[in-house]
């Protein structure tokens, strides 16, 4: 009776999501009077800019309002609740902070990557001239800034009946491009380059700032979200063939585009932003689980070049990678006879590997160099006595 | 009224021979404790501590105003004991003289630690219970079930239970217990457990395992850097001492271990035998295992015990670092890691052997088994299946908490080292050694 409770629920969530999808442009977020794709430079340091920007501050405003709003409410909910609300109350002093690890190098490369790469993305064609537009990297990097660095998969993919009307060397040179750099990074290009996952991130790192609760999502949680995201791949894919418009509907194009001085108008995918912002702000990355494009390229998680590796024998099943782990994913901790735990999900963001506290236990490696192995060293390095 | 005089002397009587007999045999594990050759310097707190314990029978170095919490189990978090003001203290005993006490009045299969547990309760002589007004008892088997009843009788008891697996859900309801033991340290102690407080907690027992860490990284890459017996009384003591006291005292030893390890120094020139002691708790003063692998040419070079490196080996890792971040932290790392057989699939703890094996160079292990003690007990099948795999000789020895069975221990435990020198002498002389033996089965 429950299974077909919640397969119906599945269901008409999975429906009314694919309708949302169809009919986005019905739903207007912010209706420019006329879309202006072209971007210049004087525009940037206009004050029409300030105006084109306008969606995006409606955006911020819904979210951290939501956020508020939330943290009220579980507020109001948990005093019902005996047992949490006694301790959720209490006021936190500033200074007290949890023990926390020194950065590595590893982790400040990756943000420094994601945050000069998303930069590059967005004005690399307008302030700096750089653009490769023919080549595709397949992220959630809108493709309606024409300014953008490089090319981006997501439009064409979601746009197959407009792909093969092209001719046949851009068709290859898609193609080529987008499994290119599929089996060179695979998921890398999540957790690295993509810039939807830096903005969760950043709503992430303004939670851990501000000691808020997150959701501690279990396998229950990550369950419900599989088939959503099975849902949006199939809209991904398929919404072009039935004539609906996957950019109506994809969060990403309420950042690139507008911030790069294109008025764009946002219909559903406004909303979704927000969605994703408050989401991302309770749950890490709560978008890149149903994210349609990164589940296409996990798809090819075995063969592409970085890899998630694990010394079985170094393993204690701490669980530890797995309460990291935006991405839920389990086996890393139960594996105990593969070396190799790379999973479709696997983002390489290389959390699990900085939880780890055993010694060289978990290790990211690329093409076989280690970039990334797990020590006790660094777990405890919070804890070090201060040198007097 | 002459017969109540007369109980009253024999009880008087009773309680002088206890404390007499009890002191001895503390008094004398410790000095062979002491007389092994080969401590490092700075263990002088830790003798002290146990000296002061079961020799001096005085209570924990408490500071004022600060209560103590009895604790029988490392899944009882530290970390919440210390945010609400009170010290936690181990009170899992391996007294023998308690133990003959116990046997009164636990049934006959009760585990000895049980035993010894009811028997200190029922003399009430020993300080350290006197101590702890409040006592917190994971329920890990049914001898602690019944130990908890039995404790409630004469202070505030707080039982946890403890889920047969490890899966998310069984995660989040641990979680939900630990804001129950939260809520209920709070009354009692009368103290309140704020963000700040945890968060001082955890660097409060985050140093003391950081210094646990250094010396087992020490340890693990030096091999013979220190004896077992020396390591497991150092943890040992850890169950009465504060976390800041006893990661200071471990400085110490940490700074003395790395000065050896530089110079080259070690506590023996010649290649003993490496043991790894496994299975039920070694308690202070029921020390007789580690000290009769020592004393006959071994050396107990890791232990899998949980008054041992594994009691804090696992920090909790906060991987969110707000109020409920950590409170899941510590439900983590409670359960998570723990290889304790309580739980009804408990194949990590295989790996965790392997692990210790290969990081230690262990040639052989032997199992310990308290008598009474069913899951270790049960564990052992498997576990020897799987080093009989791995080519490691593995012995199981049950003892009880007395010392009547010393000798037929000691002769196992040579037996067994003897084995294993036999298995690392180089192979000419182990082939001259076997046509010896062969001859010998020969004449006989």
């Amino acid at each position: 009776m429950k299974s077909r409770k919640r397969i119906i629920i599945t269901l008409l969530v999975c429906l009314g999501l694919a309708a949302l999808a169809y009919y986005a442009y019905l739903f207007p977020f912010y209706e420019f009077e006329t879309n202006d794709y072209e971007a210049s430079r004087e525009k940037l340091f206009s004050a029409e800019y300030l105006k084109t920007l306008l969606p995006l501050f409606i955006i911020t405003g819904l979210s951290a309002l939501g956020i508020v709003l939330i943290i009220r409410l579980r507020k109001l909910m948990l005093r019902a609740d005996g047992k949490y609300s006694r301790f959720a109350a209490r006021q936190k002093s500033k200074k007290a902070k949890a023990p926390k690890q020194k950065p590595v190098p590893f982790m400040i490369v990756r943000w420094l990557i994601m945050i000069v790469f998303s930069f590059l993305m967005i004005w690399g064609g307008l302030l700096f001239g750089l653009k490769m537009s023919s080549v595709s990297i397949p992220i959630l990097s809108c493709p309606w800034n024409t300014e953008q660095m490089t090319e981006s998969s997501c439009y064409y993919l979601s746009h197959l009946s407009e792909l093969f009307e092209m001719p046949v060397k851009s068709i290859l040179i898609f193609f080529g491009s987008t499994v290119g750099f599929i089996l060179l990074l695979g998921r890398a290009v999540c957790g690295f380059l993509c810039p939807i996952g830096l903005i969760q991130d950043i709503m992430d790192k303004i939670r851990r700032k501000t000691k808020t609760e997150g959701i501690s999502a279990n396998e229950k949680v990550y369950n419900a979200l599989t088939p959503i995201k099975w849902c949006m791949v199939l809209l991904f894919i398929g919404l072009c063939f039935i004539g609906g418009n996957f950019c109506n509907f994809c969060p990403a194009v309420a950042t690139s585009p507008i911030l790069a001085g294109m008025s764009t108008s946002l219909y559903v995918s406004g909303f979704l932003m927000v969605f994703a912002l408050i989401g991302g702000f309770f749950k890490r990355r709560l978008f890149c689980n149903i994210c349609p494009l990164g589940y296409i390229v996990g798809l090819f998680h075995k063969v592409s070049l970085f890899r998630i590796k694990k010394d079985c024998t170094a393993c204690t099943e701490c669980g530890a990678c797995y309460e990291a782990c935006p991405m839920g994913i389990k086996s890393i901790y139960t594996e105990r006879e593969k070396k190799d735990v790379t999973e479709a999900n696997c983002i390489m963001c290389g959390e699990c590997v900085r939880r780890c506290p055993e010694d060289k236990a978990l290790s990211l490696t690329c093409a076989g160099i280690k970039l990334y192995t797990s020590s006790r060293k660094d777990i405890m390095s919070g804890y070090a006595p201060k040198k007097k | 009224m002459m017969t109540t005089t007369r109980e009253m002397q024999r009880k008087q009587r009773q309680d002088a021979r206890f404390i007499s007999k009890q002191t001895q045999t503390s008094a004398k594990y410790l000095r062979r404790i002491a007389e092994l050759p080969g401590a490092p310097d700075g263990m002088e707190p830790f003798y002290e501590t146990l000296h002061r314990i079961y020799v001096g029978m005085q209570g924990v170095d408490l500071p004022l105003g600060v209560n103590a919490v009895g604790t029988y189990c490392v899944m009882a978090p530290q970390e919440l004991i210390y945010a609400a003001g009170a010290m936690p203290v181990k009170l899992c005993s391996g007294n023998y003289t308690a133990f003959f006490v116990g046997d009164d009045i636990a049934p006959r299969d009760a585990c000895p630690l049980v035993k010894a547990v009811a028997g200190f309760k029922h003399t009430g002589l020993m300080p350290i219970y006197d101590n702890c007004s409040m006592m917190i008892v994971p329920v890990t088997c049914d001898c602690k079930k019944k130990t908890a009843a039995m404790l409630s009788k004469k202070c505030n008891v707080m039982t946890m239970h403890i889920p047969a697996s490890r899966g998310d859900d069984e995660i989040d309801g641990f979680t939900d217990q630990l804001y129950e033991l939260a809520a209920w340290l709070e009354d009692a102690t009368g103290n309140r457990i704020t963000y700040d407080s945890l968060v001082n907690a955890f660097s409060m027992v985050g140093h003391a395992q950081y210094e646990l860490s250094k010396f087992i990284r020490l340890k693990k890459q030096h091999p013979y850097l220190i004896r077992g017996t020396h390591a497991m009384t150092i943890m040992n003591a850890a169950a009465y001492m504060s976390a800041p006291a006893w990661a200071n005292a471990m400085h110490r030893v940490n700074a003395s271990l790395r000065e050896r390890a530089e110079k080259g120094q070690t506590v023996t020139s010649k290649k003993l035998p490496r043991i790894l002691l496994t299975g039920s708790p070694i308690v202070f003063p029921n020390m007789k295992i580690p000290l009769l692998i020592e004393e006959t040419g071994g050396i107990a070079a890791a232990d899998e015990t949980c008054m041992g490196e594994r009691g804090m080996w696992d920090p909790p890792v906060i991987t969110d670092n707000s109020f409920d971040g950590m409170m899941r932290a510590l439900a983590n790392r409670s359960l998570r890691p723990c290889p304790c057989p309580t739980f009804a699939d408990n194949s990590q703890r295989l790996f965790r052997l392997r692990q210790l094996i290969r990081d230690n160079q262990i040639q052989g292990v032997i199992y310990h088994v308290l008598r009474g003690c069913l899951v270790y007990d049960f564990e052992y099948r498997r576990i020897e299946e799987e080093l009989g795999r791995l080519g490691i000789p593995v012995i199981r020895l049950e003892s009880d908490y007395n010392e009547e069975d010393v000798e037929q221990l000691r002769i196992r435990i040579e037996a067994f080292i003897e084995l294993i020198k036999l298995r690392q002498a180089p192979a000419e002389k182990a082939a001259v050694r076997r046509d010896f033996n062969e001859q010998i089965l020969h004449w006989a």
